[in-house]
């Protein structure tokens, strides 16, 4: 089976700002990731490529082998997509706001859409007009989850969600991926991306950063071990690939990346009383990469 | 810089484009009747005559109301300027809900009222903004009309008189804001009142109920009589009837809440799941309503064209009928008055393409077209199909000019037939379908102009038309505009080539805009 997503050297520029450089994504049947980067680092750039609504400067973009720009109609019966920023036709109720999205995109789960509206609790005799944005999300997040497609493309869903609803998303995307569904979840909610992501990329002005497994990203992340000592702590040793800085009188942090072995050798003969080492959050992968540095690149 | 002062800046602003059409249109249109005046009619005598044939033509009166003096360049400018008041108040109510109700709309409205200024500051501070994007305006005129070679005192005074239903308006406006839940509403309400005042204007020109000139604010326009007789006493009424519709604005406008109406939509409904089967049938339904406005609007006016088409003069002498076709009205007969009247139909239908490539543009700007385009669904195929939709509500229309002008003209016993008055509401269309063609092939390649540059082709070409007419323009600059190349049915003949080639070009270029549209970028805001 050819790739949910696939890009290949996709690159997108507006004028002179370069919104995306030569991006090459791989999401498989089935897999949820997680596209991670701060405001204006490309994530929507991408989804509209992804989606045909653009047309790319350089490279293709593909889903289920299907060319996204020349050949937009095929790719999306194989997809839903839901907006950050939730426009829908004002002087439409959601009932009829769903019923329209269904009709036009055809084999929608009914039984399913009822489940899901009862599961978000939305009124849908309220015109959009007079809805919130979190109510007006849940509208494109129900019409998207009860077409059950093989893909669901998802720009920051939940940005306007409440928590009692944000559970309820992150029920809804565990049956889709149950089911086998694959899911390309564009966020910078590092907690929801940790929870419910297989795979995570990390966009930065345009360019794809990091990639991999939350393990994997670890293992290429430093990690924090942090080391109390009976009395004042002596002054660290000087080893490569370790950042050590005071933490307290008697506690060093260290910041080690790759093995931990040359660290804990070299604290074999100080009066250690604890020794705590934790991995790094996906927040701090994250920051690390960011590094202070912001991204400046349109979305 | 005060926050009033920084947000009657900001509406200025906003609507500098608009006003600044608006004050170019109104000082090349006020320059030209100037200079038509003197070259068409250079001498006494001329002018004696036109004054005795428009004397009592009821059928000229209908656009530009009732002559007072035909014999001095201000007093023909004054009457020949009878319509753009009109034009003066739509941008009174334009203006208006710009500034009043586009901000709540687009939620910026909350973003200045959580600063430490009330909304009474903004409330006046917005006007304040209006007003002075009036006295472009009016600037504008009052050059055109100078222009002329009228008096400096004399063109202020015509400029003042033409501009004075534009408060009027704005507090027209204004309180349709309070009123209505959208801006869409809004817009409808005050244009609604509009087409009111225009109505009672025509019917107190043209027939024997002259006193309800004095219930519209565009008679009380004519009523100011410039250059024949001076009444500015006049004025009283609308200034006293823009305090009063502005302080009953500012007053509810206390009194609701920010992003809502007075008159607010029902939030709730059983779903009606008609029109929900494709985005066509969908933009059926939602343009549906501002349809119906426009059908009601074109109905009104042709049934009250069709009323006096039986009172227009007949059996002037042949002298008199030259000067009327100098003018582009070759209106002796019931149905030569409405061969000429129609041109307003074809304008309206032109302006009614533009409206809806708004429309669509603004369904692309908002990002709905996104949602749409994610789906299933063939880009070109939305395009095209809603072009075809656009060009068959504006038949429709067209069609309904031309009944409702028959029903008009045969209540008041002409014999015209009906036939014929399909054809004449039927003769609107090329023109439509050529504007609606260019219009979208400027939206498909300049997305965020494309509106605007439409509704420029339709202005520029129209007053083309009208001033290089009468101005003895050379005839193949003439030609240039395409409403030259409209029969006057039913008076004259269906120009069969001119409307082949003007539904030709305006196809093709439809054509066009959809290959360019389906390959461009969606560009929303």
């Amino acid at each position: 089976m050819p790739s949910a997503i696939l890009t290949d050297g996709l690159t997108k520029r507006y004028g002179e700002t370069l919104a995306l450089d030569d991006l090459d994504l791989d999401v498989r049947p089935g897999e949820v990731y997680g596209y991670l980067g701060p405001n204006g680092a490309g994530k929507t750039t991408t989804i509209r490529l992804l989606l045909g609504l653009h047309a790319p400067t350089a490279g293709r973009a593909e889903l289920f082998g299907i060319d996204a720009w020349s050949d937009p109609v095929a790719a999306h019966r194989h997809v839903a997509y839901v907006a950050g920023e939730p426009y829908l036709w004002p002087s439409l109720t959601s009932a009829e706001t769903l019923e329209f999205l269904a009709r036009v995109r055809g084999g929608t789960d009914i039984a399913y859409r009822d489940a899901l509206v009862e599961r978000f609790q939305l009124d849908t005799s309220k015109k959009v007009r007079a809805l919130s944005k979190g109510n007006r999300q849940k509208v494109q997040l129900i019409a998207a989850f009860a077409a059950r497609p093989d893909l669901l493309i998802l720009d920051e869903p939940t940005s306007g969600l409440d928590p009692l609803m944000e559970v309820a998303f992150r029920d809804t995307v565990h049956e889709a991926k149950d089911r086998g569904q694959s899911v390309f979840l564009s966020s910078h909610i590092l907690s929801e991306v940790e929870a419910l992501c297989d795979r995570v990329g990390i966009l930065r002005e345009g360019k794809l950063v990091e990639q991999g497994t939350l393990a994997e990203l670890r293992h290429l992340s430093s990690q924090t071990v942090e080391v109390t000592f009976d009395g004042a702590a002596p002054p660290p040793p000087e080893l490569p690939g370790v950042r050590a800085m005071k933490a307290g009188d008697s506690t060093l942090r260290f910041e080690v990346s790759g093995p931990v072995a040359p660290l804990i050798t070299a604290l074999a003969d100080k009066p250690v009383v604890a020794l705590q080492s934790r991995e790094p959050s996906l927040e701090e992968i994250f920051l690390h990469h960011y590094g202070g540095a912001n991204g400046h690149g349109s979305s | 810089m005060g926050a009033a002062e920084a947000i009657a800046r900001g509406t200025l602003r906003d609507s500098r484009t608009r006003t600044l059409s608006f004050a170019l249109l109104f000082l090349f249109g006020a320059a030209a009747q100037g200079a038509t005046y003197r070259s068409a009619y250079p001498t006494v005598e001329d002018r004696l005559r036109l004054a005795r044939s428009f004397g009592n033509n009821e059928a000229v009166r209908l656009l530009y109301g009732v002559p007072h003096d035909l014999l001095t360049v201000g007093g023909w400018m004054s009457w020949r300027l009878g319509a753009i008041p009109i034009f003066a108040g739509l941008w009174g109510v334009l203006a208006a809900v710009r500034a009043l109700r586009a901000e709540e709309e687009a939620g910026r409205m909350e973003l200045v009222l959580a600063n430490p200024v009330a909304r009474g500051t903004v409330f006046r501070a917005a006007l304040a903004g209006i007003a002075a994007g009036a006295v472009i305006v009016w600037l504008g005129l009052f050059v055109g009309i100078l222009a002329g070679r009228a008096s400096a005192g004399g063109s202020a005074y015509l400029a003042l008189a033409i501009m004075s239903p534009v408060p009027v308006f704005v507090g027209v406006g204004a309180l349709a804001c309070q009123l209505a839940p959208t801006r869409r509403m809004a817009t409808t309400i005050g244009s609604g009142v509009l087409v009111v005042a225009l109505v009672l204007r025509m019917v107190a020109d043209t027939s024997s109920a002259g006193w309800l000139r004095w219930l519209t604010p565009l008679g009380w326009a004519e009523e100011l009589r410039p250059f024949t007789g001076a009444q500015p006493l006049v004025l009283l009424l609308p200034a006293a009837a823009s305090v009063l519709l502005l302080v009953a604005s500012a007053g509810l406008a206390r009194r609701r809440d920010i992003g809502d109406g007075l008159l607010s939509a029902r939030e709730s409904a059983p779903p009606r799941l008609h029109l929900l089967s494709s985005p066509t049938a969908l933009a059926l339904r939602t343009l549906a309503g501002g349809v119906i406005a426009w059908l009601i609007g074109i109905a009104a006016t042709a049934v009250l064209m069709g009323v006096v088409s039986n009172s227009v003069a007949s059996g002037l002498s042949e002298s008199v009928q030259r000067q009327l076709e100098k003018l582009g009205t070759a209106a002796t007969s019931a149905s030569g008055y409405l061969g000429f009247a129609f041109l307003f139909f074809v304008l309206a239908l032109s302006l009614f393409a533009c409206f809806q490539l708004g429309a669509m543009r603004e369904e692309e700007a908002d990002q709905r077209l996104e949602t749409l385009l994610s789906l299933p669904v063939r880009r070109a195929g939305w395009f095209a199909e809603r072009l075809l939709l656009i060009a068959g509500l504006a038949g429709a229309l067209a069609l309904s000019a031309g009944v409702f002008a028959w029903a008009g003209a045969v209540s008041q016993g002409v014999d015209l037939s009906f036939g014929r008055m399909l054809e004449a509401g039927a003769n609107c269309l090329p023109l439509t379908i050529l504007f609606l063609g260019l219009g979208a092939l400027a939206l498909a390649l300049a997305p965020r102009a494309g509106t605007a540059i439409a509704y420029a082709l339709v202005g520029v070409a129209f007053l083309w038309e009208t001033i290089g007419g009468v101005a003895n323009a050379p005839r193949w600059t003439l030609d240039l505009s395409p409403f030259h190349h409209v029969g006057l049915v039913p008076a004259e003949p269906f120009q069969v080539t001119g409307a082949v080639v003007m539904v030709a070009l305006g196809a093709v270029a439809a054509l066009a805009a959809t290959w360019a549209f389906d390959r461009r970028d969606l560009v929303s805001g």
